[in-house]
Parts: structure tokens; sequence; C-alpha cells
């Protein structure tokens, strides 16, 4: 495997009982990449994150996690990596800085606490707080301090900023691109698309534990179904439009605005519109929802 | 291992403080009571007035012998710590790992540079080690006071019953802590643990009474607890034995542990059948 490779996974398989959670998920992340890891709940994208950290044991496939195989060496991958949990629990009684400290311990005191302190200062935490009095935001933030207090090679975040207010996610944000400037690799799962457009360089599309697509989050957006607003500065007939490659027309208020449905690239509707007398335009931003319907529905038909 | 060891004892202390606060209160309490309680006018008696199978339940066929430091000591506490402080060690030991799996703990822990075998270890000699300390107050709680009473037993003869409970608890705790490696959830691996050691309890007593139950209770870990019979001599070679099993008992645990996949929400585990008649979801279609 080339030393460029954080990450790589082939035809990983997981099942519990009679549920296969992963059936064959083949994967590459490149050193210093931002890699979104998207899909449903039970997509399988937990799972696949537990075993990168030999949290849980593949039925088969293999896994190399910086060049080491979890199975035969899982310190040496944790001790290189940073894990947030999608579902993170905290000790209630210890307070911030105790669950801090013992973190730390479990890391052979190898960490820098100035950095830590900058970190929990950046993230507006209180070191002296029950965990039991935190807002589940807050405990995020602590999740995410002992996921880059020891500056990994490697970040593997399950939903990074869940529960965090959209302040607290643009400075997440920021401590992501700086450990990526420092040459961390960060492979984050969510369902927040402008989270995954804001960060990620390259997704890959998880379903039914099979990835389904790898593409850069901007190709995603573009493929995906859109839905447009348009207002006219009169009234017209916008049938026409209705007849363009791609588009169709949901609605229309009296010929004064249309409601359109956009699939793949919007550049057929804006020269469409040129036509037109146009006063305002607005696109609808697909959720993360409608562009897994859109590669399910496609990956549906291509399977019948 | 440091790390886990030290987390376990700091996570005990609450357990350790309160029991050792109630077992201090009862040494201290029986002590101050025993010279009265001997010295009662007709106690003696008054003993041999209870019917035999009552005392021969509590393992002392000789009654007169409660009026004897070795017979008082045995009789109202080494008869029965193994279950009262069993409970703090079955409970302790079921959900030493389990217990922060269920609760969603573990994932992050286990996230961290440290082997399955350092948390296991790490983990079960600070139970150990806090058990030691309950022990050491519980000791001391009868060594301080006994000075100061007609008891007055030497510190080593006083020390030596505590090895056998401390041997009998460990062997419980390591067996709730395989239980729980392999049942689905901490409380049925302390319930089924308890329930043995209650049973194996009841049925010593009973084996005092009836005969038959003898060759019976020869496979139960608690026929080879000394109680109060240690204050005079141990009996090294069970001793041995209840360390022996108890070590097979974790190192199976390891074994186990060492094979699992660390859940999180109940993912992956397993539920004994549901004895409700709701209809499963999705099953009309």
């Amino acid at each position: 495997m080339s030393e460029e490779v954080a990450l790589m996974t082939q035809g990983l398989t997981k099942s519990y009982g009679k549920v296969r959670a992963l059936r064959g998920v083949d994967l590459e992340v490149q050193r210093g990449e931002i890699f979104g890891f998207l899909g449903p709940n039970g997509a399988g994208k937990t799972t696949t994150i537990r075993c990168l950290l030999d949290l849980i044991r593949p039925d088969g496939g293999t896994i190399s996690v910086l060049g080491v195989n979890p199975q035969a060496d899982p310190v040496a991958v944790r001790t290189r990596t940073g894990y947030l949990p999608g579902e993170l629990q905290l000790e209630p009684n210890m307070t911030v800085e105790g669950a801090l400290r013992y973190f730390i311990d479990l890391r052979g005191n190898k960490v820098d606490w100035g950095f830590v302190r900058q970190l929990v200062q950046r993230l507006d935490l209180d070191f002296t707080r029950p965990i039991k009095n935190l807002s589940h935001g807050n405990k995020q933030k602590i999740g995410i301090v002992q996921a880059l207090m020891h500056r990994p090679e490697l970040l593997l975040l399950d939903e990074p900023t869940l529960g965090l207010d959209p302040l607290m996610q643009q400075e997440v944000y920021r401590l992501l691109r700086e450990a990526q400037a420092d040459g961390a690799t960060v492979f984050f799962s969510s369902h927040i698309i402008s989270e995954v457009e804001a960060l990620a360089e390259r997704v890959a599309i998880l379903r039914q534990g099979v990835i389904v697509e790898e593409a850069e989050p901007s190709q995603l957006v573009s493929m995906a179904i859109r839905r447009v607003w348009v207002r006219f500065k009169e009234v017209i007939d916008p049938a026409p439009l209705d007849r363009v490659e791609g588009i169709t027309l949901l609605s229309k208020s009296n010929g004064a605005s249309a409601h359109l449905q956009v699939e793949g690239e919007i550049d057929g509707l804006i020269k469409a519109l040129a036509a037109f007398p146009v006063s305002d335009f607005e696109i609808e931003r697909p959720s993360l929802e409608e562009i897994f319907l859109a590669y399910y529905e496609a990956s549906d038909e291509e399977a019948s | 291992m440091l790390a886990e060891f030290k987390h376990t004892l700091r996570r005990m202390r609450g357990q350790m403080i309160g029991w050792g606060i109630g077992l201090a209160l009862y040494g201290l309490l029986m002590v101050s009571l025993y010279d009265s309680i001997v010295g009662i006018e007709g106690f003696q008696e008054l003993i041999a007035s209870y019917p035999q199978e009552l005392m021969a339940f509590f393992g002392d066929a000789d009654f007169l012998a409660i009026t004897t430091p070795k017979g008082y000591i045995g009789l109202y506490y080494f008869n029965y710590m193994t279950v009262i402080i069993g409970i703090f060690a079955v409970g302790a030991c079921a959900s030493l790992l389990v217990g922060d799996e269920e609760k969603g703990l573990l994932d992050l822990v286990m996230a961290h540079p440290v082997s399955r075998t350092a948390l296991f270890w790490g983990r079960l000699l600070g139970f150990a080690v806090a058990t030691v300390l309950i022990l050491l107050v519980g000791w001391l709680s009868w060594l301080i006071p006994s000075g100061s009473s007609s008891m007055d037993l030497p510190w080593i003869e006083l020390l030596r019953p505590f090895l056998p409970l401390f041997a009998e608890l460990l062997l419980f705790g390591t067996l709730a802590l395989l239980l729980s490696m392999v049942l689905p959830s901490v409380r049925i691996a302390g319930m089924i643990t308890g329930g043995l050691l209650v049973a194996n309890y009841l049925l010593i007593g009973l084996s005092n009474i009836n005969e038959d139950l003898k060759s019976l209770i020869e496979f139960t870990p608690l026929h080879y607890y000394q109680g109060g019979d240690a204050i005079t001599e141990l009996n090294w070679g069970w001793l041995a034995g209840l360390l022996a099993v108890s070590a097979a008992f974790a190192l199976l645990a390891w074994w186990r542990f060492q094979r699992r996949d660390i859940r999180v929400g109940g993912e992956g585990g397993w539920r004994l059948p549901s004895l409700s008649f709701h209809r499963r979801a999705g099953s009309e279609a």
C-alpha cells in the first residue's frame, strides 16, 4: 500500500446475526485529505469507523489504517488516531478537566496540556463544570477536544458537529482545517450537507453496507434534484420551460412565478430562463436525504 | 494498565467510603456489645434454649462457642459477610467492563491507546484493591476497639479469616465478570451470580441440618470458606483453591473480552425471548 494512503478498506463485511451491516466496503482515503462519509441511519457508517479502530471485528475483508492492520496492532493505530464517537457518552460524575486528564492518562500523558487549554478556550468550555450539568453540545466539545488534543495523524469523527450551535460549528471546521494544514487526515461522517460542502474534499455515500458513490461534494449536489422558484416581471406562460430536458414544472402561480424541479446541471435552466423577464430566482438546496434518494432511485433502477 | 487501575479506584471511592463506614460502624458496635452480651446473666442458658437446628444453620453446632471471641466474631461477622460484602463484589465486577459498554462509555475509552488486556487487568486489579481496602477497614474496626474489651484478639489471628473472605469475594466477583461477558446484560449476570451466592449460603446452612446435602455442598465455593475458624488456623489449601478458581474465572473472562465486539446502544447484543404477546413491528407485512 502506498504511504500516501491514510486508510484503506477492501471488501469489508460485518454481520450482526442475520443483519448484514457491511456488504463489502471499499474505501481509500489519501493522507492529508478531508473525506466525508455519508449515508442514512443504519447504512453502516459507524460500523465501518468502529472496525477501523478494532472496536468491532469484521467478518471479512482487509483494513489498513496509517499502514497498520488495526486487528494486528490496535494500540499502534489508536496512538496515532483521534476518535469522536457518534453517540458520545462521558462519565457524568467527572468534571471537564477530570475527564480530559483521564483521557490524557490513557495516552500515557503524552499530550501538551497547553494545547488542551487552547482547545478548551476556543470551544468555550469550562474546565470546572461537572459533565452531568453540561448540555449535549458542551459534551460534544469535550469529545472534539479529546480527539484533537494529541495532534493525531488521522481523525475519525462520527457526526462531529452534532448538537453544536452554528458559531461553534464554524470553530470546529476551523480546527479541522488547521489539523489538516498540520498534516492530519480527517475522515468524518455527517448528515449535514452544508458541513460536507464546507469541509470535505471528497465524499463517499454508503448505502446498505456498500459504497454507492465517491465524488467531490459539489458533484453530488449538482447531480441531485433541486427545486427552483422563479418570479417573473410580467405574467408569462412558463410551459416552454417544462419542455427543457431535466426540468419539470411543478406549479405556476398566475403566470407570475413558477416552481420547477431540475435534475442534473443547472446550466440548461439558466439558458432557458434567458428568454424570460426574470425578477427573482431562488434555488432550494437539496437536503442530504434528497441526494440519498436520488442515488437510491438511480441504483434501484440499475438493479431492476 | 496503570491508568485504568487508578481510574477504577477513583470510580469506586464512593463505594469504598460507603462500605467502609458501614463495616466500621458495625465492627465498633459488635465489639462494644461483646462484653455486655457475654456478661449477661443467663446468656448461656438463653443460647442453649435456642433450637439446635437454628444454631447449626449458622455453622456452629457448638453454640456455646458464641461466648468466646472466635465464636462471637465467627457468628456475628464472618458467617454472613460473604453474602453482605458479596453484594458489592458481584455488583462491581458484573459492571466492571460491560456496565461501561452498556452505558456507551467503553467505546471512547477503547479508542485510546490501551490494549484490551491492559484495560481488563487494570480494572480487575482496581476492584481487587478496592475490596482489600474495604476489608482493611473491617479488620481495623474490630482490631482497634478490641484492645479495650475482653475480646483482645492478636492482630494476626484477627487478620486470618479476612483472607478466605477476600478469596470468596474474588471468586464470586470474577464469576460475575465472566457471566457479564457471556450473558446479554450486566443485570442478568449480577442477578444470577448473586442468586448463586445466596443459594450457596443457604445450602451450606441447610447441610448443617440435613446430612444428605453434605455431598452436594462439596462442589460449592462456600464449603471451602473457613469463616471464623480461620482465627485459630488457616487452611492454605482451601485458600489457594479458591484463588485458583478465581484466577480461572478471570482468565476465561479475559479470553472472552479479547474476542468481544464492543457494543453501542445494544448493537449486536442478544436478548432473552420476549414473553409479551405484542406483535413485532412489521410482522403484519
